[in-house]
């Protein structure tokens, strides 16, 4: 009797919007029927049907536009190349134009947290130069000093390796 | 009896095996709709074969090249050509093909062949005297 894994792909995306406050309205569902009806348009049922098998948006952050997306092994390319098709997000009757950037792809939600906070140091440590004066400078390497990664008993379970056989 | 007449070249030969032949499928088939006498020109036939690709497949889908190599008209009948990697997309595609325009219609897919001229004969309608 063999061990059957069921593997995920967690794509990890960041929402560009023209206007930051618009970022605000982002919640699961809007980011749920965009991604839902992207692949639609671009694979038809079949690539619909395909990727919906565990599609699910598993965390949003409307402060940083960061989302990420799970889906089957097999199947996260469909998804993948339906990102780009994305142009609007319809959130409680309001659409807001934006685009989905992916970032990473990872086997569990873990390797894609410590990939993020990787970005976001480099990311901070690229906005240090341009920091206008010392208070904002302070606050930069203060937020820099802090990116940990805290550790919980269930993200243990789902360790994994990213094996590249397809 | 010399040493050299016994030694003997081995002989030399080259096979190759072909996994798949061509790199082109061709398909023979013919369009029937519910309602009798019914005529389409090419490039609507062309259109609702892409239309059914695009309800299957999605934009990629339909964005695969086939051509339509031959149409007649009357019986609505034709050869389609695709590429080898695309065959089980565009026959599936055709297989779940229902309607067009609102009009009932089916695609019975009489042969297919990687090579063109085996389209030419078919047993099935073979007489011999």
């Amino acid at each position: 009797m063999s061990m059957v894994r069921l593997k995920a792909r967690y794509l990890l995306c960041e929402i560009g919007v023209s206007e930051p406050a618009s970022l605000q309205l982002l919640d699961e569902r809007a980011v749920y029927t965009a991604v839902k009806a992207a692949v639609c348009r671009a694979h038809g049922d079949y690539g619909a049907a395909l990727s919906s098998i565990s599609f699910a948006v598993k965390y949003v952050n409307a402060h940083t536009g960061v989302v990420f997306l799970r889906c089957r092994k097999r199947y996260y390319r469909l998804i993948w190349s339906a990102l780009a098709f994305i142009t609007s997000l319809d959130s409680r009757g309001k659409k807001i134009p934006c685009f989905f950037n992916c970032l990473h792809v990872g086997g569990t939600i873990r390797t894609c947290q410590k990939f993020l906070i990787r970005y976001n140091t480099e990311q901070l440590h690229r906005m240090l130069p341009r920091c206008r004066n010392e208070a904002e400078r302070l606050e930069v390497q203060k937020a820099v000093r802090s990116c940990s990664l805290k550790c919980t008993r269930r993200e243990e379970e789902e360790e994994d390796e990213w094996d590249e056989d397809k | 009896m010399r040493q050299a007449d016994q030694r003997q070249e081995p002989a030399a030969y080259e096979r190759l095996v072909y996994k798949n032949a061509s790199e082109y499928h061709y398909m023979k088939i013919s369009l029937i709709f519910e309602k009798e006498g019914k005529r389409l020109e090419a490039a609507f036939f062309k259109q609702l074969i892409i239309s059914a690709l695009r309800d299957l497949y999605g934009e990629v889908g339909a964005a695969f090249p086939f051509d339509v190599l031959k149409f007649d008209e009357a019986s609505l009948t034709a050869i389609l050509r695709v590429y080898s990697s695309g065959l089980v997309k565009l026959w599936s595609a055709l297989t779940l093909l229902g309607s067009y325009h609102n009009e009932s219609c089916a695609v019975r897919v009489t042969q297919v062949s990687p090579f063109l001229l085996a389209l030419s004969g078919n047993s099935r309608e073979l007489v011999l005297n």
